[in-house]
């Protein structure tokens, strides 16, 4: 008993134990999920068999099943064009506010401290928020697009085929520019001033130093920012829950939200399990890419 | 010889604070110039003014007879090498020494010739495609040199740039910087804070204080002729011995030292005039002479004996000779050239 204390307080068992506990919460809470959807993925699946696991293995019928449809094709592309436009804008304005605010000027911690507003706040209070900003008759972006006289008529930004998914971009983009911020002014700050005072005694103009010094020595940030983006952008759902639910018919629909609408409002769950199981591939691709760029930074 | 760098009547100031006050200074083309000074007195700061990476508040800087007050610095031609190094550590030491050749587009058997050149004059052959962190400290001394030799600039400034060093290397590469300005035939302004660095390798020294030039001569006109009490004391070590005296008649001072010995000086002062007496502990020779004093300590390093008085104040003196142990007294004379009186309103030399 005292020989077990020991090993407990002293030895590997207290180790072994803190791993242990992390191993299960993994295999709890990540892998059972991961595999069971997987699983599930060449199942057919509704909602009599839910609870039971002997269900009928299907091979890739879900798969040509899901692929095939006609909204496939729509909902993909919503998805790029969402990934896409989100990260590139994020990642431009917070890194143009990251470089603004290493600037010394009165009050910049202060409105450093306002643009962490929408990082504290929950994506379905800022989905709550800009659903009243953009609502089609009474919305404010309207109400001042039309006083300035920018606009002649309405635009109906959640309704309207054209402009659901952009709106739903625009506010997935002002959620994550504080995050994109944060994270490149940590990077930024990190380079020290005689390094730019050295550059510009070599004969560097500011534009030069931009893209000899400063864009190379972001770069595991930049890395960091973009995979983190990616994935976070892939996991938004609030937004679109919020703001369109996807519609209309599909024009904002993306994977996740559709993944969801599959398998939990029309009870195809084999086939929506087919989309979380795509989503999880590229999302792991992703992530490897992250940790080579931060392993990069490891190095440097 | 041609003007290379002048300053005149350069201000400078940190919101309130005046850091350079009215600074005037010559620096001739190929001249080595030193700056120094105690930590603070604005050495950095004038630097970075001639560099151009300090706006000046008021005076003018011209550089090759041009008027460059309001020019960038990459608009000057001046290289720089920090006491930080400040190597690009993204870069190869190739691409640290090619980076001002590249932002010029020359063409890559330009830049890879000076590369070679580069790196035979600094011994960074077999280093080239290393990175920064890959380095020590002295290869990294060598990276920071070559790249602003490379440039082949107007002039060379030097923030402390041995200061990073073991002791011994600092010594070594003194005359190695030295030796590689007299082979460019370049002009240099060198920043320190150790005067035996700005003696050994200057041609002039200027010698700084809270941002006011104290005093611009060769190191051993400074050294022989200190035109205040603030510059015979930095310079020289161990630092010159300071003691209040009266001036007598007949050329000589009276010390306010037990017995109340008395010193022929070179010069004349009006009798009466209280005065601070200076003298080198290396000028202080032991053998018969007018200072008999009582010994406090005595330090030996082999080469040289450091003896000091139980007096107050307490008088330094250093001696080639083996100074035995157990002596109670030490008697001393000086040479009345090496006799300097400071006034004690002003500090200002009063014998030249
Ligand atoms: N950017 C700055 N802002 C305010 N004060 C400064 C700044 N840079 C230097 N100083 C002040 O100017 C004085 C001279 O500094 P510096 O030139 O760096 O001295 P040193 O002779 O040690 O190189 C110091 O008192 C320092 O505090
Ligand atoms: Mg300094």
């Amino acid at each position: 008993m005292l020989r077990f204390r020991n090993t407990f307080t002293d030895g590997v068992g207290f180790d072994t134990v803190l791993v242990m506990l992390a191993l299960g919460y993994l295999v709890v809470f990540s892998a059972y999920p991961l595999v069971y959807n997987i699983i599930m993925s060449f199942q057919e699946v509704d909602l009599f068999s839910l609870a039971s696991f002997d269900r009928p293995f299907v091979g890739l019928d879900n798969y040509r099943d899901v692929l095939g449809r006609p909204e496939a094709w729509t909902i993909f592309l919503n998805t790029v064009k969402f990934v896409g436009i989100s990260v590139a804008a994020q990642l431009t304005i917070g890194f143009g506010l990251a470089m603004f605010f290493q600037l010394d000027f009165p009050g910049n911690s202060w409105l450093r401290g306002l643009f962490l507003a929408g990082w504290i706040m929950p994506a379905l209070v800022v989905g709550a928020v800009w659903s009243w900003i953009l609502a089609g008759d009474f919305g404010v972006l309207n109400h001042a697009l039309l006083s300035l006289g920018l606009t002649s008529e309405r635009i109906f930004w959640l309704s309207d085929p054209d402009m659901a998914l952009y709106s739903v971009i625009i506010a997935n983009i002002w959620l994550g520019v504080p995050f994109n911020m944060i994270l490149l002014s940590v990077g930024l700050a990190g380079i020290p001033e005689d390094i730019y005072e050295a550059a510009e005694m070599d004969g560097a103009t500011r534009v030069q130093r931009f893209f000899t010094i400063t864009l190379p020595m972001m770069r595991a940030q930049l890395g960091a920012v973009i995979s983190l983006g990616t994935i976070f952008t892939l996991q938004q759902f609030d937004l679109f829950a919020a703001l369109t639910q996807g519609g209309p018919s599909n024009a904002s629909n993306v994977f996740q939200y559709w993944s969801w609408q599959l398998s939990f409002q029309y009870y195809e769950i084999g086939v929506g399990s087919v989309i979380s199981v795509l989503m999880i591939l590229f999302v792991i691709l992703v992530a490897a890419i992250y940790v080579r760029s931060t392993r990069a930074e490891h190095v440097a | 010889m041609t003007r290379q760098i002048e300053l005149s009547n350069v201000q400078k100031y940190y919101g309130a604070y005046h850091a350079l006050r009215s600074i005037s200074l010559d620096i001739d083309e190929g001249e080595f110039v030193a700056l120094v000074g105690p930590s603070g007195c604005g050495k950095s700061t004038l630097l970075r003014t001639i560099a151009g990476l300090e706006g000046i508040s008021s005076g003018d800087l011209h550089i090759a007879g041009e008027r460059v007050n309001d020019r960038a610095p990459r608009e000057r031609d001046l290289a720089m090498v920090f006491q930080s190094y400040a190597l690009y550590p993204h870069m190869t030491v190739r691409r640290n020494l090619t980076y001002s050749l590249r932002l010029q587009r020359r063409s890559r058997a330009e830049q890879a010739k000076a590369v070679e050149e580069i790196a035979r004059i600094t011994g960074l052959e077999g280093l080239l495609d290393r990175y920064p962190r890959e380095l020590s400290g002295g290869q990294r001394q060598r990276v920071a040199m070559g790249r602003a030799i490379i440039r082949e600039p107007k002039a060379f400034l030097f923030d402390e740039p041995l200061s990073n060093l073991d002791a011994a290397l600092r010594v070594h590469m003194r005359s190695e910087v030295r030796q590689l300005h007299n082979r460019l035939g370049a002009t240099s302004v060198y920043v320190t804070h150790d005067q035996i660095e700005a003696m050994t390798m200057a041609d002039k020294v200027v010698v700084m204080r809270t941002g006011v030039i104290e005093q611009v001569g060769a190191p051993l006109d400074l050294y022989d002729r200190p035109a205040n009490r603030f510059v015979a004391g930095f310079i020289g070590s161990p630092a010159m011995n300071f003691v209040p005296g009266i001036v007598q008649d007949g050329g000589t001072v009276a010390l306010d030292l037990p017995g109340r010995p008395v010193l022929r000086f070179n010069g004349h002062r009006p009798a009466g005039e209280p005065v601070t007496v200076g003298l080198r502990p290396e000028h202080l020779e032991l053998g018969d002479g007018p200072l008999t004093l009582p010994v406090g300590f005595v330090e030996r390093t082999g080469s040289t004996s450091y003896v000091l008085t139980a007096t107050d104040p307490e008088l330094m003196i250093s001696t080639p000779a083996r100074f035995p142990d157990g002596r109670a007294e030490v008697t001393l004379s000086i040479d009345p050239a090496n006799v300097h009186l400071f006034s004690d309103d002003t500090g200002a030399a009063l014998l030249h």
